[in-house]
Order: C-alpha cells, then structure tokens, then sequence
C-alpha cells in the first residue's frame, strides 16, 4: 500500500533541470532514504512534496482518509493540514520564542480558535490551549527536550535544536515525515540518539522519508532508497543492492571509479 | 499575600493617577496631556501588532487614525448617532480598509508592504484634504458633540423627574473614557498575544516558511493582523473626533504614523506593554520640546530630529526596546505555571 | 496642450529616473529601501545654493562639488546607519533608513530653517529660462534641454559604469548573491560604499535640478520626491537600473498627464496610485524578475 506515488516529476528553473522525470512510490510504514550527491535535487523532491514549489509537470498522489489525491501545487499550510510534515535542512526554527511555544505551533493546524475566543476566553478556548500544552510537551518528552520546555529556543545546542524541529513536525500529526539531513552537524553520540528517534517514529505508524549524506546512517536505517544525481533518479531498491550498484558509485566517486 | 515594596509603590502610583482628576488642583493642561498619552498608548499598542507581531513594517498607520476619526466625526455630524455605536462602527470601517489594502499586498515582501501602507496614508490625506463635498477639506471639520451618555429615555420612565443625561465637558470625564479604552485594548492584545492567534504572528515573524510547515496560512494571519491593527487605529480616531470636537487633514500627516512607530520602537518591538511606556515618554518629551525649541529659535517641527535618532540608535543599541523583560503575556497564563511547576518537580 | 503636458513630464520623468536608480541600486546590493536617499537629495539643493551664494563658485564647479559631498554623505550613512545592522532582521535596517531620513530632513530645516527658498538665479546663465525651441503648441526651455542632456549623459556614463568597469561587475555580482561574491574575493563593503556614492551622486544632481527648475528648495522636498522616485524605481522593476530609468520617464509623464487631465489635485497621488497598482498586480515591474527565495 503506497502513501505517495510520484509518476514521471519534472522541475524546471528556467534552462536548469533540476528534477527529470522522477517516479517512484513510498510505502505506507516504511523508511524511504532519498539519497544523491550535492545538487542532485533532494531537497527540491522536498520542497515538491510538501508544497514550497510546484513541479512543471507530473503527478504526485497523496493517500489521505483512504483516498488519493494528486496534490501537485498545494500550499505548504495544506499539505501540512494534509498530513505532510517536514524539517528543514537548514533549521528553521521559531528562535526567539520558547522550546515549548515552537512545538505549540506545531499544534495550529490540528487546533481552531480563533480572534474571538481568544479575546473573549471562551471554555472551548481554553481547553484547547490546555490540550494544546499536553500535547506539546508530550512530543517534547517524546524527544527527550521536556526539561527545556522554557528555555528558548535558539539558545539549544545544535543537535537539540534539529530534534525539537522535529518535535515540531511531530505535533502536526503528520502520517508522512520528510526530514531533510537530520543528522548534518551532529557528533557521534547525538547521530545514535537520532537513529533511536527515527526508529520510534516509525514504531509510531508514521512514513518517513530521510534525506542524509551520512551512508552509515542511512543504510542502517532505510529498508529501502531512492539515488538521484543531478536531477536524474539513477537507482531504488535495497541498501546492498544500492551500495553495488556502478551508476551510484559512479554519481559518488567520478566517473571511473565503478570500473576501477 | 505579600506584596512587596516594589509592587506597593506601582499601586501607590496607579491609585494616585486615578483619582488626580477629581482634586480640584488638578490642571487643565496636564490631564489634557494625559488624555493625549492616553490616545497615543492605544495607537502605539494597536501599530505593534503589524511589526511587533508579525515582523512587517506599517508607514501608515495614521491612515486608519484618520479614517476612524473622519467616519466618527460625520456619523456624529449627520447622523446624530451615539459614541458608544460609532466606536464600533469606526473600528469595522477601520478593519474593512485594512482588510482591502492587505489582502493584496500582504502577500509581497516586507519592504513592498511597507511602501504600500505609505502611500496609502497619503492617499487618505489628499482624499480628505481634496473632497471637500465630504469633509470640508482644509478648513476641517468643526462642531463635532461631545461624548454623551445619555439614559434619559429609561429614567423617565422611572421617574419623570430623572433626568440621566451627561455630556463630557473638560478633560476630566475624558480622562476616565480614555483610561478605559486603554485598559479594553491592553487586555485584548495581552489576550491575543497569549493564543493561537498570536503565536502565529510571532511564528511568521520568526520565519515565514517554517511557520507555512506548520499550518499556518501566511496571508490569512497577516491580513488578520493587520486589521485589527487598523480596528485599533480606527478606535483611537474615533475618540479623537469626539474629543477634540475639531478634524482637519493636517492631523494624518504621515508625521503621525513616525510618532508612533518611535513609540513601538522605544518600548520594544512585540512588547505592547513597552509601548504604553513609549507613548507616555515620547508625548512628555514632545511637550517639553515644544517649549524649549522656541526658546532656541528653532520651528517646534524639529522635535522630530530627536524621535529620527532615537529610532536610529534604538536599532543600533536596543533592539529589543528597553524593556524586554516585561515583553511575554504568556508568563502569567495559569497552564504554563501549572506545568512550570510539574516539570520543577519532577 | 498635450505636447507641453508631455515634454513637462518628460523632464519630470528624467529627474525621477535620476533618484530612482540610487534606490534601485541599494536595494540591488543590500535588499534595503534606503528612505534616507531622497534626503540626500534635498541636501544637494542645500549644499548648491550655499556654495554658490557662500564661496560664488559657478554653477558648474558647484554641480560636480556637491556631487562629491553627497557622495560623502551616501558612504557615512551606510557606514554609520546601516552597516552595523547588516545582520540584523531586515524590518531593523528599514526603521533605522526611515529614521535618518527623518533625522536628515530635521537637520537641514535647523541649517536652513524650515522656509522654502528660492534657487539663486544670478548664478544660472540668463539663457537657460528662454525658449530654446517650439513643436506645435508646446514649447521647450534651454531649461529642459539642458536637464534632458545632463540626466542623458549621467544615464549613460552609469550604464558603462555598471557594464563595463570591474565595480560594476562586482555590483552585479553582489545584487545575484552577497556570500558567493564575498567568497570570491570581492570586497563586499567597498563595492556597497561605491554604491551608495555613485547613487547619491546621481541624487545630488536631480536635487540641483528641481531645485532650479521649480526655483525652490525645502527641507522637506525629498521627502515627496523620494517616494515618487520609489514608485519609479517599483515600477521599472526593483534592482533593475534600466528598469529605473524607464519607471522614472513612464511615471513622469502619467504624473504630468494626469494633473492636466484627471485632476491636478492628486497630483502627488497619481504616483503612489501607480505604486500600489503595480505593487499589488505586477510587482516584478516592467523590467524586474521575481525571486525564489531558496529553502
């Protein structure tokens, strides 16, 4: 059962082709790696999916409440409201407000108050802003961070930061994360703790799509990948099957290095 | 209950400035000036939400000022009606204008924004300067009534006699009015900062994209804001109109809109309360520049060389304002010290 | 009638096109509306008119000197204003441009006091206020003329500049990318100097000339003339220099068409209109891209 199919994606920035003819399908439960070398087009695969750019052609299909829907030029705000979540490779976080506030953020989509009840703070109000507080620092302990919920945010170590962005991400009940190079800038320690993360993330029946340059990381993880090399997806399938693969090698390593 | 010192003196204060009114030392000239602090405060509180809240900078607040103050002051020349139904009407002719300017350009950059709202507060001061069918133009628009309360229509009912019947003469009961709406906006926008609704605009402001990841529709949340941005401008106005009984263009000049943003900025970008400190300050100082800059021979429009460099060095030096510390609502709200103490505890 | 409207406007147009290119090209390389420019302006008309009636210098000499002090001006203001603030949120750099706009304007009127002034005509050449040609019904000053060939000539001389010297090239590249032309070795604060100088040079000049081809000057005429020549600069296309030029020349003429025809009473409104409608419809400009910014 597949939760996004893409069929035959183009982008196009004015003569660059950033994203040709790209298809392929994530299963509903998996981890799907995305991976490529530098300006091969993941993180535009992204911005597509969840809604930043609209792809010059193709389709994307989105399983959502057992239904597909081809969601090709949905705002960001819908496609999070759809069920996509994301992280940003740089982090893009809310810096100057609370731990707790970003993930409270998180909850907008799933929550409805409005001027009104805010102003006049009706009972329906406030239990949603009580809800909304449990729920958040539920994700803050479910990332280990429920000890800074008031610190702020931009104040976190690196590593901290990258899991309460995805914290963030989590508290829109996503069905489908994209994390775009979680563990980028992260030691050694932080990297294994982040691995236990995407782990039970998964465990939590939620799809998710990595993209990492960290082949360590991503092999362990992902049952499955997608390579693309300049805009181009060169290969699927599994780890093994991917490490051996002469046209990853080859995007990798320069050309020769498969023969060699 | 302890209350100490420091809290003892800030109720000291409050309970002094309440009832100085009433004395009968009390001087025409400075409860003027209070009322006028007062008008500012709720100016400086209702501008911050564009670039305090939301991060966007609004050159022309004073449009709305003035378009509250215009409807209030025709609705009550030909049409007679109460201040108590023409605030609300100022403030939906304010949000409608705010809403019509908005929703276009709001989905631009920041800086096209802040262009935009320029030169739409110029255009409502040539539109009251030139129609002078609607608003007499130049020459203003004198002979604007008072506040009235009026229960007369229910006293008499219950004794011929009774005659419930104010009009606002002087300073004094303008004082009190003033003092209110003060006190109705300050909770409205501790309120709205402390709800979904505010952590959205600070969302967009921290980072547009990220707060789009999240949920939150960038143009509906900016027009939102900036309305009731306007609303607030519009109440303000209509205030005004029934308070100095006189409007003329002269009064909107984009002069305004400068005054206040000084005020935000002195009391801190997204900090409403600083703004009520900005108002106060900036109005005193005006005042005391308006004596001094004669005495130097100077025309009293200089004054605006000190608001110019205070900006500047706020920017520069405190961009925060100076008084960050009183910025978050949120502080106080019952479920965050809840949970404050849980996690304390555990 | 509609010629006169038109050369009127034409001349209106090239001085416009004048400022519009220092806003223009400071938005190119520092993303910032820099308010204080049409103060910059102002202060030329000042500077014109006290060194003539001061040191009674020709009018040419006066033209290229105060050329230079504005271009003093321009590079302090950067350094002092807005240099400090270059990694501060942008909403920061934008109260700190309006707020030496605001500073600069007050200074001038405690200088020269807030009353307008005439231009000292002794110092022009007697010849400039007579009719040098006519078409039709409209007639052309040696005023016009003579703004039509010095805005002409500055355009070009600041196309080659921008095309053909090594700044310009770095200019361009700075307004494409400020990291990537400061990792390829440009010196990202000179070629922001240099840019500031070039823009206030070309302002200073389009002071001196409204200041004589109105024959006044007043502390607070830049603050009018700014925004106008924003609207120009919005309207060619933001960052676009040609985009300024032909924005400046375009509004011009609807400026002066539409007080000959619509309403002289919203003269000044006739260009914000302008502004917003493009802003709000077309908001890349006749000239400008739109840009992605990248996530």
């Amino acid at each position: 059962m597949n939760i996004l199919d893409i069929v035959g994606i183009n982008m196009r920035f004015g003569g660059l082709m950033a994203l040709a003819d790209i298809s392929f399908n994530v299963v509903k439960g998996e981890i799907l790696g995305l991976i490529g070398p530098n300006g091969a087009g993941k993180s535009t695969m992204f911005n597509c999916i969840s809604g930043v750019l609209k792809p010059t052609s193709g389709d994307m299909l989105f399983e959502t409440g057992n239904r597909k829907i081809r969601i090709n030029g949905y705002k960001p705000e819908k496609m999070t409201y759809l069920g996509v979540a994301r992280t940003f490779q740089n982090v893009r976080l809310f810096s100057a407000l609370t731990v707790l506030d970003n993930v409270r953020i998180g909850r907008h989509c799933r929550t409805r108050s409005n001027f009104f009840g805010a102003v006049l703070r009706t009972r329906s109000q406030k239990e949603e802003e009580q809800r909304i507080v449990d729920e958040s620092i539920n994700w803050l302990k479910f990332v280990g961070l429920d000890k800074f919920a008031f610190l702020t945010a931009g104040g976190l170590s690196y590593g901290f930061q990258r899991k309460l962005e995805i914290a963030r991400s989590l508290a829109t009940d996503p069905s489908l994360l994209l994390l775009d190079e979680p563990a980028a800038g992260m030691n050694p320690k932080e990297t294994k703790s982040l691995v236990e993360l995407i782990h039970s993330i998964s465990d939590l029946g939620i799809t998710v799509i990595l993209i990492e340059h960290d082949m360590k990381l991503v092999m362990g993880i992902c049952k499955r990948l997608v390579v693309l090399d300049h805009g181009v997806m060169i290969a699927q399938g599994g780890p093994r099957a991917i490490r051996e693969n002469p046209k990853v090698i080859e995007a990798y390593l320069g050309r020769g290095a498969a023969d060699a | 209950m302890n209350i100490n010192l420091k809290d003892a003196l800030k109720y000291l204060l409050l309970a002094a400035v309440l009832i100085y009114p009433l004395f009968s030392f009390a001087n025409e000239y400075f409860l003027h000036v209070m009322v006028l602090i007062m008008v500012y405060m709720v100016l400086a509180m209702g501008l911050n939400i564009v670039p305090g809240f939301c991060g966007l900078l609004d050159l022309g607040y004073v449009g709305f000022y003035g378009i509250g103050a215009y409807t209030a002051g025709l609705l009550t020349i030909h049409f007679g009606l109460s201040f108590w139904v023409i605030v609300p009407l100022a403030a939906l002719n304010g949000a409608i204008w705010g809403i019509l300017l908005g929703a276009p350009t709001l989905r631009l950059t920041g800086d096209y924004f802040a262009i935009v709202t320029f030169g739409f507060s110029e255009l409502v001061v040539l539109f009251l300067t030139n129609e002078i069918w609607l608003t007499r133009g130049p020459l203003g628009l004198p002979g604007i009534d008072p506040v009235i309360i009026d229960f007369s229509w229910f006293s008499t009912l219950i004794n011929p006699e009774w005659d419930w019947y104010w009009e606002f003469i002087g300073p004094q009961p303008y004082f009190y009015l003033g003092l209110f709406m003060v006190a109705l906006v300050y909770v409205i926008m501790g309120r709205m900062e402390d709800s979904r609704l505010g952590r959205a605009w600070f969302a967009i402001r921290e980072d547009s994209i990220a707060a789009s990841s999240c949920g939150i529709n960038l143009l509906t949340y900016k027009v939102i804001g900036f309305a009731i941005s306007a609303a607030i401008g519009a109440v303000a106005g209509a205030f005004l109109a029934r308070w100095t009984m006189f409007l003329s263009p002269d009064m909107f000049k984009f002069w305004e809109s400068f005054l206040i943003l000084c005020m935000v900025v002195l009391g801190g970008l997204g900090n409403f309360k600083g703004s009520l400190v900005g108002a106060a300050i900036l109005i005193a100082l005006g005042e005391v520049l308006r004596i001094i800059l004669p005495a130097l021979n100077l025309p009293t429009e200089t004054r605006f060389l000190a608001y110019g460099l205070i900006m500047v060095l706020m920017m520069r030096f405190r961009p925060m304002g100076f008084f960050p510390s009183i910025a978050t609502q949120s502080q106080k709200n019952p479920i965050l010290i809840k949970l404050k103490k849980e996690l304390g505890s555990s | 009638m509609f010629e006169q409207q038109l050369i009127n406007g034409l001349t209106l147009g090239m001085i416009y096109a004048l400022i519009a290119v220092g806003y223009t090209m400071v938005y190119g390389v520092i993303q910032l509306i820099n308010f204080a420019h049409g103060e910059i302006f102002m202060l030329a008309a000042f500077l014109a008119v006290t060194f003539i009636t001061v040191f009674g210098l020709p009018i040419y000499i006066v033209i290229i000197m105060t050329m230079g002090c504005c271009a003093l001006i321009g590079v302090l203001l950067d350094i002092f204003a807005y240099r400090p603030l270059r990694q501060s949120p942008r909403l920061a750099a934008l109260i700190t441009a309006i707020g030496m706009s605001i500073f600069l304007q007050n200074l001038a009127m405690i200088i020269w006091g807030s009353r307008p002034k005439p231009f000292v005509q002794s110092a022009l050449p007697p010849f400039l206020r007579t009719t040098a040609l006519t078409v039709g019904d409209a007639s052309i000053s040696w005023l016009q003329l003579f703004i039509f060939g010095i805005a002409s000539l500055l355009m070009i001389i600041l196309f080659l500049i921008i095309n053909k010297t090594r700044v310009g090239t770095a200019m361009r590249a700075l307004s494409q990318n400020r990291t990537s032309a400061a990792l390829m070795g440009i010196n990202v604060n000179r070629v922001i100097s240099f840019t500031f100088a070039l823009g206030s040079s070309m302002g200073a000049v389009a002071g001196i000339m409204v200041a004589i081809y109105y024959n006044t000057l007043y502390p607070t005429m830049g603050y009018v003339a700014g925004v106008k020549a924003f609207a120009a600069a919005v309207l060619g296309g933001i960052g676009s220099v040609p985009g300024a030029m032909i924005g400046g020349i375009v509004l011009g003429i609807a400026e002066a068409l539409g007080a000959g025809y619509i309403s002289s009473l919203y003269r000044d409104g006739i260009a914000y209109a302008v502004m917003i409608a493009v802003i709000i419809f077309r908001p890349s400009g006749i000239l400008g891209k739109s840009t992605l910014e990248k996530v």
